[in-house]
């Protein structure tokens, strides 16, 4: 796969959450992987698909996710990854997502997304990939985002 | 539910009848019958129906006419061609002047049905309509898989709209849709319905050695055929849908909870002689 392809991916990450009231995102790794990836917790699943196919998984544990759920929502106290909790991060998945697409779309691989499919479970292995992939590892006010790609 | 009117357009009676008695004992009823354009014309301003049937073939002027001067009097009319013809040719020219849906004589009662409900949805109801054709085209297809696939008999049912979290123990085999409307289908079930399916697909004893990585690898496969044939059957029919699916992403573990607080989801369980085999068909609210 590519290595230029994650660059609008990561560009989506570090664009949008500053607009959402979070710190600027820092890379912190980036691997080609083989394995089918480990849910941490939490993981968003969203397809695409028109000049290139492809997934891409959002992965975090679910303290990750309440605290991005709870900036979302104006710092508003998440206890428990709820329904709301599970919305704004859908929400996040979709956002991240489209915008990546618009930046895809700049480098001439225009693509459509699906909705995001969100799975909660820590024993959880998801697929998205026969070949290789390649995992981002992003750093959100101390926080780990971990984003995987795979393009056919 | 209200009456939704759907007026017949068509020179042959029997085929009149055919389409007014596919339609009887359903929410749609018939307001008119017109065997040649200028009475459809006429028809069309008295009744005012929510939707029209148009054959391609009538006496005075041909369907595509006929819908052209339909649209003079109302723009927004939902016209939907059905015709013994069905070609590259015909389907642009109606496209021209605005028709969407093309079905080919013959006709089944429900491709008929599935095809005005969704040209329809504002008088149905988004949900019904979600329910009534691409949940029903979805169970088929399903049906149809497990059997050519697998080589399995299933008995189908269909649950009203749930759009509570799915739990998974197992696999599940996740497809984006693209298109309009967009949403996600996932097929799922425990490891040994798994495992009994992908031994059948291949032929296999209870006692051969499969692997799991193999036997994910067929659910995953049934899951892509599914959704693409779903899809494609939908736009087979509604040529301006133009609904694709995404790659596949297939997640294993137990006790996994699928959530998407943001879909109109329904579940469809297969019962199968290995175990339950289940979809769940979402699609974006507001679309």
């Amino acid at each position: 796969m590519d290595v230029k392809l994650v660059n609008p991916f990561i560009d989506a990450f570090t664009t949008v959450l500053p607009q959402m009231g979070f710190s600027e995102p820092k890379r912190t790794g980036m691997s080609v992987k083989e394995q089918n990836a480990k849910s941490l917790g939490v993981a968003v699943i969203v397809g695409f698909t028109k000049e290139i196919r492809g997934s891409v998984v959002y992965n975090m544990t679910e303290e990750t996710a309440k605290f991005i759920a709870s900036t979302m929502m104006m710092g508003m106290p998440v206890a428990a990854f709820d329904e709301m909790a599970q919305s704004a991060i859908s929400e996040m998945s979709n956002m991240l997502t489209a915008n990546a697409a618009t930046n895809l779309t700049a480098l001439g691989l225009e693509v459509d997304i699906s909705t995001p499919s969100l799975t909660v479970g820590a024993d959880c292995q998801i697929k998205i990939s026969n070949e290789q992939y390649l995992t981002i590892l992003m750093d959100v006010d101390g926080h780990q985002v971990e984003i995987d790609v795979a393009v056919q | 539910m209200e009456k939704v009117k759907v007026m017949v357009v068509d020179d042959s009676r029997i085929s009149r009848m055919m389409v007014s008695s596919m339609l009887a004992k359903t929410n749609f009823e018939i307001c008119a019958m017109a065997e040649n354009c200028s009475q459809a014309v006429a028809l069309y301003a008295k009744t005012k129906p929510d939707v029209v049937t148009m054959d391609m073939n009538l006496p005075d002027e041909d369907g595509i006419e006929c819908t052209s001067r339909i649209h003079a009097i109302d723009p927004k009319a939902k016209i939907v061609m059905i015709s013994a013809m069905k070609d590259a040719k015909l389907i642009m020219r109606g496209r021209m002047v605005g028709i969407s849906a093309f079905l080919q004589k013959p006709v089944s009662t429900n491709e008929l049905i599935d095809t005005l409900m969704i040209m329809c949805k504002d008088n149905v109801g988004t949900v019904a309509t979600y329910r009534e054709s691409y949940v029903t085209t979805f169970a088929k297809v399903l049906q149809q898989t497990l059997m050519q696939v697998f080589g399995v008999q299933s008995e189908i049912e269909i649950a009203q709209e749930d759009s509570s979290v799915l739990k998974v123990d197992g696999v599940a085999v996740v497809v984006g849709i693209v298109g309009e409307p967009k949403g996600r289908v996932a097929l799922y079930m425990d490891a040994d319905t798994m495992f009994g399916l992908s031994r059948a697909m291949l032929g296999m004893d209870a006692d051969e050695e499969l692997s799991s990585d193999e036997a994910e690898a067929a659910i995953e496969e049934a899951g892509n055929i599914i959704a693409g044939r779903g899809v494609s059957s939908v736009n087979d029919v509604f040529k301006d849908r133009e609904m694709r699916v995404t790659p596949p992403g297939t997640i294993v573990g137990s006790d996994i909870v699928l959530s998407n607080p943001d879909l109109i989801a329904f579940n469809i369980k297969a019962k199968t002689l290995y175990g339950d085999v289940f979809m769940n068909i979402g699609f974006a609210r507001g679309v």
